[in-house]
């Protein structure tokens, strides 16, 4: 049973500290720090958070194309297909389906196919610190469609690019919302290594991210 | 799995006379070594940051109860069960629970070391379940039938070629019928066979290289993608983790997860980092429908509240081994488990006990470099004497070693004695050895001599010299 393996364990590990209880003051002080954690040593942000977003993003091997509004989505991903031969079949995460797509492409709008060779979803935020972007699940957004593309679009709106990692914690803990299944934070595209030593893009999921930064 | 039978030195010595493992490993060196290196130069943080990651890791484990406490009450919030295992046994046998009560015929699992500490495939596979690896290093050693040889990096004793081999060999059953030659060729062949697996997958299983209390989540880092279409497109998501990976916050991830990246790969940031908690919600259109956290204790609690507590904040970096002089000469397999390096060198004897893996902490020259690359600080050349100190209390050193270093300790305390032994000596070895200057063999130093000559002593002993260069001052 494993309720019992929780009792042991658990009196295991107060046996290995003491059996001591913990005072009122420290108590107090764990509480504080789960409520509101301090943030460590963190590197410098040189410059505009969003030049060096974009900066690091391009290290990491992503695209990103600047546009001026959420409406020019939907051309920025037709560019993308230029070249394409056949109906361009592409899925679309349900918070961008309304954008207006051509109604004479092939539009999944859900969950992730076996062969995916597009898909467009919302980020929640960027990390100048890393160019990394954050993208959570939902009913607007599910998680597949970030892994089994080949080419992920990820939208992100200018305004919510952050500093640093713990700046996208902060906010989620100020709005209070219900916490997702899945938090990706996303860095490049993917990749391994495993075989001699020589690095392979992609391995399991998307060989480009491409971002389209709009400009609010 | 299981700890490999034969010892340690014998291991040791065929991986040192293997032409293919010595150049695997030599790129390691030149490639991760100097990437470490860049990217610690590029943070004037960083050394700041390995002081804040050792006090998180410090702070979280002197109130561990209340953290793995606080973190299974948001697993459970958030409609996700944990179980707790007090060894191998009860981790695998829950395990097993989960999938036999899922109907599961299919076990696809991301890397997770802890796994196979417990040895958690052939006790899946016992019950009839195919289980495969989709880490494409740990799907290559999976396939071989070998055990990883680093903790990061599973295939690092394996050329492209070997993978070639094996690929033509076992991926004809997938229609592959042509010998893939470069490495992009062969990982697509992975990438085709597992995308078919991840959508036939009734389970997923995942590690965690950290869990954290404030949320409840299970926080795995990949640079492939494998882990999180494991752990999106499975039926059940089963998260395998050490007692000791909880940390209390988000932020207290950020730090350690800055710290992992660099002294893995020597980058910045790692191309996935993902946050599961508890399964899909009501409206979600993908993620599991079951969320399994099995915490695992299996020795761990032994380290805790004593000498070897700092052992416990290990990140399982591989930072260690990638810079420890033994390891670059022998490689992973010697060590005879799943961790090696320093750090496995002090896990394995504490996880599995001193007679299993009684020459592991006398595998390091003390040179430290270990300590000194240790993201969370881990004193790893301390702990290594503290076990070697135990191993002689407990009466784990061979009679011909104890007899040896008794006789050695005992002529060592009497310095005119030591003194008047060794002035005797040098002049003798040095009168011997006057012909070529040097040895090809010695009595009791065989095991030295068989390798390299020792070289004749040239004249008096070190403390002769001391004695007469301080009289010249």
């Amino acid at each position: 049973m494993s309720a019992s393996g929780r009792e042991a364990v658990l009196a295991r590990i107060k046996a290995a500290l003491g059996n001591r209880l913990l005072t009122e003051a420290e108590a107090a002080s764990i509480e504080k720090r789960m409520k509101s954690p301090p943030v460590g040593p963190r590197p410098g942000i040189s410059g505009e958070a969003i030049e060096q977003f974009i900066a690091k993003a391009k290290g990491n091997l992503f695209t990103v194309e600047r546009v001026v509004s959420l409406q020019l989505l939907v051309p920025a991903v037709k560019r993308l297909l230029e070249g394409v031969d056949g109906i361009p079949d592409i899925s679309v995460a349900p918070a961008l389906s309304h954008l207006g797509w051509p109604t004479d492409w092939d539009i999944n709008v859900g969950p992730g196919r076996r062969i995916e060779p597009i898909s467009v979803t919302p980020a929640l935020a960027g990390i100048a610190e890393t160019g990394s972007v954050i993208l959570l699940s939902s009913s607007a957004s599910p998680t597949s469609l970030n892994f089994l593309p080949d080419v992920h679009v990820v939208v992100l709106r200018a305004s919510d690019i952050v500093g640093f990692a713990e700046d996208v914690w902060a906010r989620l803990r100020s709005e209070n919302v219900d916490w997702p299944r899945t938090v990706n934070i996303i860095s490049g595209p993917s990749r391994t290594a495993d075989v001699g030593g020589i690095v392979v893009r992609p391995a399991h999921g998307p060989k480009a991210v491409h971002i389209v930064l709009v400009d609010d | 799995m299981a700890i490999a039978g034969e010892s340690f030195k014998s291991r040791a010595s065929s991986a040192l006379s293997d032409a293919s493992l010595q150049t695997s490993i030599a790129g390691l060196k030149s490639g991760f070594v100097a990437a470490r290196a860049r990217a610690v130069a590029a943070l004037p943080e960083f050394e700041a940051m390995r002081d804040a990651g050792a006090a998180i890791k410090d702070h979280t484990l002197a109130h561990l109860d209340v953290y793995l406490e606080r973190y299974e009450r948001e697993v459970v919030r958030q409609g996700g069960k944990v179980h707790w295992a007090r060894d191998a046994e009860e981790a695998r046998r829950i395990i097993r629970e989960i999938c036999a009560a899922a109907g599961a015929r299919t076990v696809v699992k991301g890397k997770s070391m802890v796994s196979e500490e417990i040895d958690l495939n052939a006790a899946l596979e016992a019950d009839g379940l195919e289980v495969v690896e989709s880490d494409a290093g740990e799907y290559i050693v999976q396939l071989a039938g070998e055990a990883p040889s680093h903790i990061v990096m599973p295939t690092i004793h394996k050329t492209t070629d070997d993978v070639a081999d094996l690929f033509e060999d076992r991926h004809r059953a997938y229609g592959f019928m042509d010998r893939a030659k470069s490495a992009a060729e062969l990982i697509g062949q992975v990438r085709t066979i597992l995308r078919e697996k991840y959508f036939a997958a009734d389970v997923g299983i995942t590690g965690a290289n950290f869990l954290v209390a404030e949320t409840g989540s299970n926080i795995i880092v990949t640079n492939e993608g494998n882990g999180d279409l494991t752990s999106t497109l499975a039926r059940v998501h089963i998260v395998t983790a050490g007692i000791e990976k909880v940390v209390p916050t988000l932020n207290d991830a950020s730090v350690l997860l800055r710290l992992l990246a660099r002294s893995a790969l020597g980058m910045e940031v790692t191309s996935y980092m993902t946050l599961s908690t508890g399964p899909r919600r009501a409206d979600d259109l993908d993620g599991p429908e079951e969320y399994h956290v099995v915490l695992i204790d299996n020795g761990r609690t032994e380290m805790l509240g004593g000498a070897f507590q700092s052992m416990l904040r290990c990140i399982r970096c591989g930072a260690c081994m990638n810079h420890c002089p033994v390891y670059l000469s022998v490689g992973g397999h010697s060590y005879g488990w799943v961790y090696p390096g320093p750090m496995g060198a002090v896990l394995t004897p504490m996880i599995a006990g001193h007679e299993k893996a009684k020459e592991l902490p006398h595998a390091c020259t003390l040179n430290g470099r270990c300590q000194q690359v240790c993201p969370v600080k881990i004193p790893l050349p301390d702990l290594l004497r503290r076990l070697r100190h135990q191993q002689w209390e407990q009466g784990f050193i061979d009679a011909t070693t104890r007899w040896g270093i008794s006789a050695w300790a005992w002529l060592a305390q009497r310095p005119k004695l030591y003194r008047a032994a060794t002035g005797l000596a040098i002049p003798v070895l040095a009168w011997l050895g006057r012909s070529s200057g040097r040895f090809r063999s010695l009595p009791l130093a065989s095991g030295w001599t068989a390798g390299r000559d020792m070289p004749a002593p040239q004249g008096e002993t070190f403390h002769a010299q001391w004695a007469r260069r301080a009289r010249q001052k």
